[in-house]
Order: C-alpha cells, then structure tokens, then sequence
C-alpha cells in the first residue's frame, strides 16, 4: 500500500515547487487548496485497508477545511481588496525554486541525521521538513499580507505531516482543537487583511513598516 | 464530594460571560459587565487555586485531562490579581470614550468577549493537563487578544496587530511540532497511545522518554513559545503590540500573556530535567535566552522615548529574568517564581498609568512629558512609583526577587553570567532612570489642569504599589512555602 501513499507525497513536494515558481496569487490559492486535499488524503491512504471510521471523517474534514474554506477565505479576501493578482516578491520566482531544491536537500539530509524516527514511510518525515521549510521561506521572503498567510498554510500542512510522520494517536479533542484553531487563525487574518487593507488601501505587509525600535 | 469539579467551571464561567457580554444592551453594562464579571471568574480562579493546595497531591478532573498542583495554582492567582486590577481599570479607562460615543455600542460589545474569551483561554493553558489542549489554548490566546490590540482601529494599530498574529501564530506552530516531539519520545516507555500528551503520565515516565527526541522537542517549546513569552530575539512583536494596545489590554498582555506562554516552557523543563544525564541541559539554554533577553531590552530601553514602548521592552528583560532564574535552579526556581508575581503587578500598574497619563497629555513621548505628578497627582505618582519598582529600586519586591536570582547564580559560581546580569540591570536602571527624572521633576513649559483621581483609581495605583514595598521588606512565611512548593514542581527544592 505504498504506491498512493508516495503518490500523495510526491504531489505535495510538487505543489510546494510550484507555489514557489508562481508569481499568481490565484495560481497559488489553487495549488494550497491542492497541498489541502492531499494532505487530508494522506492519513486515509496511510491506514490502507485499516481505515477507521475515525481517520475517514477527520480526512474529511480536512479537505473541507484546507480544500474548500480557506481558498474561499482567502480568494474573497482579494477580491475586497482590488490587487493586481501578483504576489511582488521580494525573491524571484527562479531563485525561489532553487530555495526549494535547497529545502528538499536540507530535508532529507535533516531526516537522514534524526534517525530516531519510528520507523514509518520513508518519504514522510522530509516531505514534512521541506513543506515547513517552504512555509516559513513564503513568510519572509513574499510581501502581500495574504501570501504570508499562505506561507502560514503550507507552514501548518507541514506540520501535520510530521504529526503522521512521528506515527502519534493525537485524541480526536485534541486535534479537532488544533484544526479549529488553524480555522480561527485564517479567519482572523482575513478580516485583518481586510482591515489593513480598508486603512492603508493597499494589503502590502512591507509598508507596514512605521512602527520601530 | 470531589473538588475536581471546580476546573471545569473555572474555564466555563469566562466562556459563558463571553457569550452574555455579546448581548450586553448598552455600552455601560458591557463595561460594568468586564469589571464585575472579571471579579467573578478571578474568584473562581482563587477558589480552585486554594482547592489545589490544600491537597498534598494534584487536583485533577475529566479523566486527568484537567489538572491543577502547586506551578498551576500559583499562576492562577497571579493572573487573578492581574486581571481584577486590569477589568476594574479597563471599566474606567473606557467609560470616557463610551460616553462621548467614541466606542459605539458593538464595539464595547466585541471588546467585553474577547476580553472574557482570553481570561478562558488562560484558564485552559493553566489547567490542561494535556499538553496538546494547553497548545490548543495558547494558540486561541493569540486569536482572542490579536483584535484587542485595534479595538481603537487606528492604522499603527492595525500594523502591531498583523504583527502580532503573524509572529506568534508562525511561533506557535513550531510549539506544535515541540509537542509532537515530546509525545512521540514517549514510543517504547510503557505510555499508551492518547496518554502521552498527559503531562503527569510523561512526568511519571520521565526517566523512560527518549532523550534525543524530547531535548528536539523542548528546543522546538522554547522558541515557539518563547516567541509568544516575548524572549529575545524572537520578541519583535512585542513593543508593537503592547505600545499599540488600549493601556488595560497592554496590562493582561505584559502581565499575564507572556506568563502563559513561559508556563508552558516551565511545563516542560522537568521533563527534561528528569531525563538520566541531562540535567541542566535544558536549564543553560533558558539561561541563555534568559541573558540575550535582558541585554537585548536594555539596549532599546536606553534609546526608547516611548513610555509604553519603554514598558514593553522592560517585559522583555524582566521574562528574561524569570528564565534566567529558573535556568539557575535551585533557590533561582523561587526566586523567578517570586518575581513572576512582583513583574506582574509592577507592569500591570505601570501600564495603567502610563495609559492614563498618555490620555492627559495627548502623547506617550516622554520628551514631551514633564512633571507628571502636577498632571495627576494619581497616575504621576504611580507611574513614578511603578517605574521605580520596574528598574529594581529597593525596597520594591523585585529588587528583593532579583538580588535572590544574582545571589543564586553566584552561590552556584556562575561569576559570569552574574556578572552579565549585572550589567543589564544597571543599564536598564542607569537608561530608565534618566526618562524617570525627566518626566517626574522636569518643570512644566506651561500650567495645566490638575487631575483629581476617584478612590477606585487610587485604590488601582496605591494597593499593589504597596503590597510590592511590604513583599519587598516581608515575605510571609506561607507565600514563600508556596513559592517553594511550586518550586519543586520545576525539579528544584531548595
């Protein structure tokens, strides 16, 4: 039962190189919602004919949270506020693909050294490190408000695949609490988008820059 | 009867006036409603907090998913303190605006539940038991408070607050993997499955866990929410928000929400402590940021003109402080504990008056500040008073608290980081000092009204001012039994 699951893995390493190579904000919405859904997918692939009732809904839900209401949130919250549509990075897009080569060797290299792992797939816990890696790398290297709340995104989805890569039984309280949290967390930073944007007319996180020292 | 019963009230009765702040049908009573009801949820805090320590062990509920021991119960009195002075300050601080229209109806409304939404999710990083619920609520802390920051919408606001949720969220998330990593060097320990997000499981297989995956896990905690507790050089955030903030909000932010944060550190660290061969590893990394802190805030409390920035950055250093001290160990655990308490209340005042003032004289810039005592007779001489304390002036209890963590560091013969400590606080005293004078005895380039303060306002300044200068000469022998007692949670009797 690997071949889905390295499929999955594979797709979300794609999704993150061409989240780096797009400069369209819609292009990158579309490939989160992407990452989403393979990433809800993941765990239901994983457990293979072991399928509980449990990983099926939380997979569900998942994919209606990351594929279908944060793109939502997110593509609503440009239409408000009348941008181009470019992400106007601070890297270009050709030095942000050779970031992500350097990410995904980083993240098998990291893998290699913490060998401490339960030995799960193989390929999880560096897909895990460089969907992170890329993450916190859209943050601060993008400079609309919206691209770092997708950086934020990618940066989460990492995350939950290092959960399955670490093979934890998270109670299902616990993770519906992490999962609403990222829900509010999107939430609030689309009406903070909205907000900067109604005040300073522009959603351009570097000229919120009065506040120093 | 089982007084386990009390936790679970403990995060509902914020939640619940939460929800009834929302239907609040005028502005007045949803203010009334922060002040009173603030009251009302610290008193529960305190009750659960006395319900804990009078048992020799733990106070647990729902299947030890809540739990409460002598760490958890201190800082619920702490943050209790803190909030009933900032929910009777935030009354009065508002009224003004409420009655001129300023704050409309929705606003006051908007600003009461989440005023009460970040009291529960205090409340819930304090009594989890569940390292994964306790994330849960420093998680919801951050989401809660993001829009307190611009109740007043202004564009600065705005930009501290983006800030503020980008950062922390981002820190967060990494204290997500940290708990990940911890509950996964529970695998071959004898903890099953959804019990090894249990802290008292894990501390009860301490000595089992898997060494490298913890320590991992405990480098990811300390700097994801060490971003959220403000320790340099992840504190970026923090001057924003807490100069950007009305001044009662700033006051539960420096207060408390960087206490919740460290907590969630000081949670962890005897985990780690317990692990055969390691001890002291994690301390010397708190050591460590603890000292990058304190310098750090130094340096910008030198060149710093804003009183509220000045403020924040003096969080900062005095979080630093308690790391530090709690990295030494030893009498160090008491003596950061204590100073928990004494940074507390020191800035939650300091806050108060500092905002005050700021309203009296239309700016924060302590340039343009003279002779505050001829302001407000009130708010000057609290804000003399409550800096005073902040730089470690004796007798206030944080020169006590910090002379306890220097003593410590060189009883243990740290003469080094002594001597680095040492040197952050005189600059921070030398630096603050020198703002002091010139905003307290500098003379006025014109007459001005002076403001006359209600009781309550004095009340506000002169009872924890006071407190803190008795604490500084005294401390009563059950509240250093307490300190010591919630000590010894972090690994250290003295």
């Amino acid at each position: 039962m690997t071949l889905p699951v390295d499929t999955i893995l594979v797709l979300v390493i794609l999704t993150g190189f061409l989240i780096l190579g797009t400069v369209r904000l819609h292009t990158a919405i579309r490939l989160c919602a992407i990452q989403g859904v393979a990433i809800g997918l993941l765990p239901v692939a994983a457990a293979g004919e072991g399928t509980s009732l449990r990983v099926v809904l939380l997979g569900l839900f998942i994919i209606a949270l990351k594929g279908v209401a944060f793109p939502r949130l997110l593509r609503r919250a440009i239409r408000e506020s009348a941008t181009s549509g470019e992400m106007q990075p601070y890297v270009g897009s050709t030095a942000s693909i050779v970031v992500g080569i350097l990410a995904l060797i980083a993240a098998f290299w990291i893998d290699s050294r913490l060998s401490f792992l339960p030995d799960t797939h193989s390929l999880v816990a560096p897909v895990a490190f460089f969907t992170i890696i890329v993450g916190l790398f859209l943050i601060v290297a993008r400079k609309l408000a919206i691209t770092q709340v997708i950086g934020y995104l990618i940066l989460e989805n990492g995350i939950y695949v290092f959960g399955l890569a670490i093979a934890l039984e998270v109670p299902v309280i616990v993770e519906l609490g992490v999962l609403l949290d990222m829900f509010v967390a999107v939430f609030v930073m689309g009406i903070a988008i909205f907000r900067i944007n109604r005040e300073f007319n522009h959603m351009d996180s570097d000229q919120l820059r009065n506040l120093k020292g | 009867m089982n007084p386990g019963w009390i936790l679970p009230l403990v995060l509902l009765l914020p939640a619940l006036l939460a929800g009834a702040a929302l239907v609040a049908p005028t502005r007045r009573a949803a203010l009334r409603l922060v002040a009173w009801g603030t009251l009302l949820c610290a008193a529960a805090a305190v009750a659960a907090a006395s319900l804990a320590l009078h048992r020799s062990g733990e106070l647990t509920s729902l299947g030890a998913w809540l739990m409460v021991d002598a760490l958890s119960a201190y800082h619920l009195l702490v943050m209790a303190a803190v909030f009933t002075l900032s929910g009777a300050y935030a009354h009065g601080y508002f009224r003004e605006d409420a009655e001129s229209g300023e704050m409309s109806l929705p606003t006051a409304r908007r600003f009461a539940a989440l005023w009460f939404s970040s009291m529960a999710s205090m409340h819930l990083v304090l009594v989890s038991n569940n390292l994964g619920l306790m994330w849960v609520g420093i998680e919801a802390t951050t989401l809660v408070t993001a829009f307190l920051i611009c109740i007043h919408g202004t564009p600065t606001s705005l930009e501290a607050m983006w800030k503020y949720l980008l950062m922390c969220s981002v820190g967060v998330a990494l204290a997500f993997m940290g708990t990940l990593l911890v509950a996964a060097s529970t695998h071959g320990s004898g903890v099953e499955g959804a019990s090894a997000l249990l802290w008292t499981e894990l501390r009860d297989a301490a000595t089992r866990l898997d060494p490298k995956l913890l320590k991992i896990g405990f480098l990811f905690l300390v700097v994801g929410y060490g971003t959220k507790a403000g320790l340099a050089p992840m504190h970026n955030w923090l001057p924003d928000a807490h100069s950007q903030a009305p001044a009662p909000v700033s006051a539960i932010f420096s207060g408390f929400l960087l206490n919740a944060a460290l907590y969630c550190i000081l949670r962890t660290l005897p985990l780690v402590e317990a692990l055969p061969g390691n001890a002291g590893w994690g301390r010397e990394i708190l050591v460590a940021f603890g000292l990058i802190s304190v310098l750090v805030a130094a340096v910008f409390i030198i060149a710093q003109h804003d009183v509220k920035r000045l403020l924040a950055y003096s969080s900062v250093e005095h979080l630093g402080i308690v790391a530090l001290g709690v990295g030494l160990g030893g009498l160090g655990h008491v003596a950061a504990l204590f100073h928990i308490l004494n940074n507390s209340v020191s800035k939650s005042v300091g806050f108060f008056c500092a905002g005050s003032i700021g309203h009296l004289a239309g700016t924060h810039d302590m340039r343009r500040i003279n002779r505050v005592t001829a302001l407000s007779r009130v708010w000057g001489v609290g804000l003399t008073g409550s800096l005073l304390a902040i730089i470690g002036a004796a007798p206030f209890a944080l020169f006590l608290s910090e002379f306890l963590i220097l003593y410590a560091a060189i009883q243990q013969g740290h003469t080094f980081i002594a001597a680095i400590f040492l040197a952050g606080l005189a600059l921070v005293f030398v630096g603050a000092l020198r703002h002091l004078i010139s905003i307290t005895w500098e003379p006025l380039t014109e007459p001005v009204e002076t403001h006359r303060g209600t009781l309550l306002e004095h009340a506000l300044v002169f009872v924890p001012l006071t407190a803190l200068l008795v604490l500084g000469v005294w401390v009563p022998a059950p509240f250093w039994s307490l300190l010591e007692r919630a000590a010894r949670v972090l690994g250290g009797a003295s």
